[in-house]
């Protein structure tokens, strides 16, 4: 019987080849992977080599280029005088530019609309007006995205603003910039007839004004006469149409309700039709002519 | 004047700190100045009360001049209540908002009034066109209770009010009814939102936060803040740190903004999530169904901790979807690892 003697000069070396075949084999692997590993290091490293190099020779150009910059500074203030003028001028026509933009950017206040630009998108800064008169500021502030939004605003709060950009921001800017305009401008021309009337005819007003935060809805009684015999007239003003700066409807009353004569209805009627055409302030300007007037000749 | 009214006058009064006491008698403006000028300030406190309510009973004052002093207090002391806040809507294709104050008062006072015999409501206007409403709340049988009342801060021409938290909160739907109706809305909805702070819930629904804007006077001096470091270290150390601050100031900066933040106490956000886990056999990471838990954060000023936690350290988080609403920067990414 032939046993596995592993003692067996043959078994032994065939177990012991085939070992030996496969240390061998493993070494060469190893020793392979290694000088691979060796190999990509040393690419790397110069690589990197490389890199550092051609670093320091642009670290070394920009030296030079700031060497030869100062050189021409310093050569200049060498050449004193004429320079110097010359570069006195230069810094006085830049700060006349420079003014002159800045006088720009502010006469663009009065168009109404202007903007700047920002890290986001754009600041859009309207002014209101109204008669000639400049009024209070709102912005918004958008951000140029897909969908295009609004960061944050200073509109106040009753202003439709989230309908308005509901319907026009995504598919029409100006659109949306200009239906903003007409609501702001709109409110800030109501709201600055109702200030006027409080602050420069109290005299004619017999009772406070009332007002809503909007300016549309106002009512107030007042006096032809300050101090006079006449009844005092009770008005209420409605403006619905919230981008307008007239009302869509007045009313005018006399408060002692008894049958009035017929002047006093003619009168009452004309007032109904003045706050309708005029705004406010310049009805109640009127009044106060006529009463002068009267108080003159009689 | 009634047993009642003096005694509820009284108490409010001893309520008031000695330093504020002539600023709210004046606010009042029931007594007057010449009747003010005779009472000695400077007395014990129950001396100062006593003379005052002897006076307030030669004026015969009223549950509704007592009603309005306490609403006065309360808007010196706004800070001492919780104010939960009211969404209300319109239906679609509604008209023109034309708000009539003294309508509405009437309107809302008859709701409440028709639904409960006994209830004593009060109003008081302020310059922000916001008009300060007191219900004390009885029942068929009961008088109203004066010192329980409820408040409510109605912002005209919006659709938003503030109301205090209280106890009684049966009469809630009927308040919320009344206010609907006279507002002429369809709808009130509680929105997520409390505070003790009005202003600060304010700033946030009316979107009043930052109200900083670019214009071409201004200027942003971002880069002259110092950034406090360490001379001594080496020159390009310094350089990559303020490469890295500057970055982290910029991002708070866009998320935060310049402004103060409103003053929040706490935000609580309901989160459901799977754990990983590189354990095998981790109890909590082997689940079909995600985790479920509510995660409250609380501080005395919570959004300005927030704000100063990017430049102390390390952190990532979401903005508040109820501050930052339709206008949110969504997630910002805030830490450096």
């Amino acid at each position: 019987m032939e046993q596995a003697n592993p003692l067996c000069p043959e078994g032994e070396s065939k177990g012991g080849v085939l070992a030996h075949l496969e240390r061998l084999e493993t070494q060469v692997s190893r020793s392979r992977k290694q000088s691979e590993e060796l190999q990509s290091a040393q690419a790397q490293e110069g690589a990197l080599g490389t890199k550092i190099h051609k670093l320091r020779h642009l670290r070394d150009e920009l030296r030079a280029a700031v060497w030869h910059r100062r050189g021409n500074v310093k050569a200049c203030i060498a050449n004193v005088e004429p320079n110097r003028t010359v570069e006195v001028n230069e810094q006085e026509a830049l700060e006349e530019k420079l003014e002159n933009v800045k006088a720009v950017l502010q006469a663009y206040h009065f168009t109404g609309l202007s903007g700047k630009l920002t890290s986001r998108g754009v600041c859009v800064c309207i002014n209101t007006a109204f008669e000639g008169n400049l009024l209070d500021s709102y912005f918004v502030d958008l951000v140029i995205q897909k969908p295009l939004r609004i960061h944050h605003h200073s509109v106040p709060v009753f202003i439709p603003l989230e309908e308005i950009a509901a319907k026009y921001l995504q598919t029409n800017i100006q659109h949306f910039l200009f239906s903003l305009c007409e609501y702001l401008n709109a409110y800030s021309g109501r709201k600055y007839q109702a200030d006027r009337l409080q602050s420069d005819f109290a005299a004619l007003l017999t009772g406070p004004l009332q007002r809503n935060p909007l300016c549309n809805l106002l009512s107030f009684t007042y006096k032809l006469d300050p101090g006079g015999q006449s009844f005092p007239f009770c008005a209420r003003l409605v403006y619905k149409d919230l981008t307008a700066t007239l009302p869509t409807d007045v009313t005018v009353t006399c408060q002692g309700g008894e049958a009035l004569s017929t002047s006093w209805e003619e009168q009452r009627a004309s007032h109904e039709t003045l706050f309708c055409t005029k705004p406010l302030h310049q009805v109640f300007a009127s009044f106060a002519r006529r009463e002068k007037l009267m108080s003159l000749v009689s | 004047m009634d047993e009642t009214v003096a005694e509820f006058i009284k108490r409010t009064i001893l309520k008031i700190p000695m330093n504020e006491l002539t600023t709210i008698l004046k606010a009042w403006d029931f007594l007057s100045e010449n009747q003010l000028q005779t009472v000695n300030f400077r007395q014990r406190k129950e001396s100062v009360v006593q003379h005052l309510i002897r006076l307030c009973e030669e004026k015969r004052a009223s549950l509704n001049d007592a009603a309005l002093l306490d609403i006065i207090y309360t808007q010196f002391h706004q800070h001492q209540k919780v104010w939960d806040v009211f969404q209300m809507s319109k239906g679609p294709g509604e008209d023109v908002d034309l708000f009539d104050m003294k309508q509405f008062k009437n309107s809302f006072k008859k709701i409440l009034q028709r639904a409960l015999k006994n209830v004593t409501v009060s109003f008081r206007e302020t310059e922000e066109n916001a008009v300060w409403i007191r219900i004390a709340w009885g029942t068929q049988y009961t008088k109203p209770n004066q010192y329980k009342p409820t408040y409510v801060v109605y912002y005209s021409q919006t659709p938003y009010a503030f109301k205090s938290s209280s106890t009684l909160r049966r009469n809630t739907p009927l308040l919320g009814q009344a206010l609907t109706i006279a507002s002429k809305h369809h709808q009130i909805v509680k929105m997520d939102l409390r505070s003790r702070y009005l202003d600060s819930l304010k700033a946030i629904v009316f979107k009043q936060y930052n109200q900083t804007f670019e214009t071409h006077n201004s200027t942003t001096p971002l880069q002259e803040r110092s950034l406090g470091l360490d001379i001594n270290m080496d020159s390009r150390i310094i350089h990559e740190n303020i490469v890295e601050k500057e970055r982290v100031q910029r991002i708070t900066q866009e998320t935060f903004g310049d402004y103060s933040q409103p003053q929040l106490e706490f935000a609580q956000y309901k989160l459901e999530t799977k754990f990983k886990s590189d354990l095998n056999g981790s109890i909590l990471a082997e689940r079909e169904e995600p985790l479920r838990c509510l995660i409250k954060f609380s501080s005395p000023h919570l959004l300005e901790a927030l704000k100063s936690l990017a430049p102390a350290g390390e952190c990532r988080i979401q903005k508040p979807l109820c501050y930052s609403a339709s206008y949110s920067q969504g997630t910002q990414d805030l830490s450096s690892c």
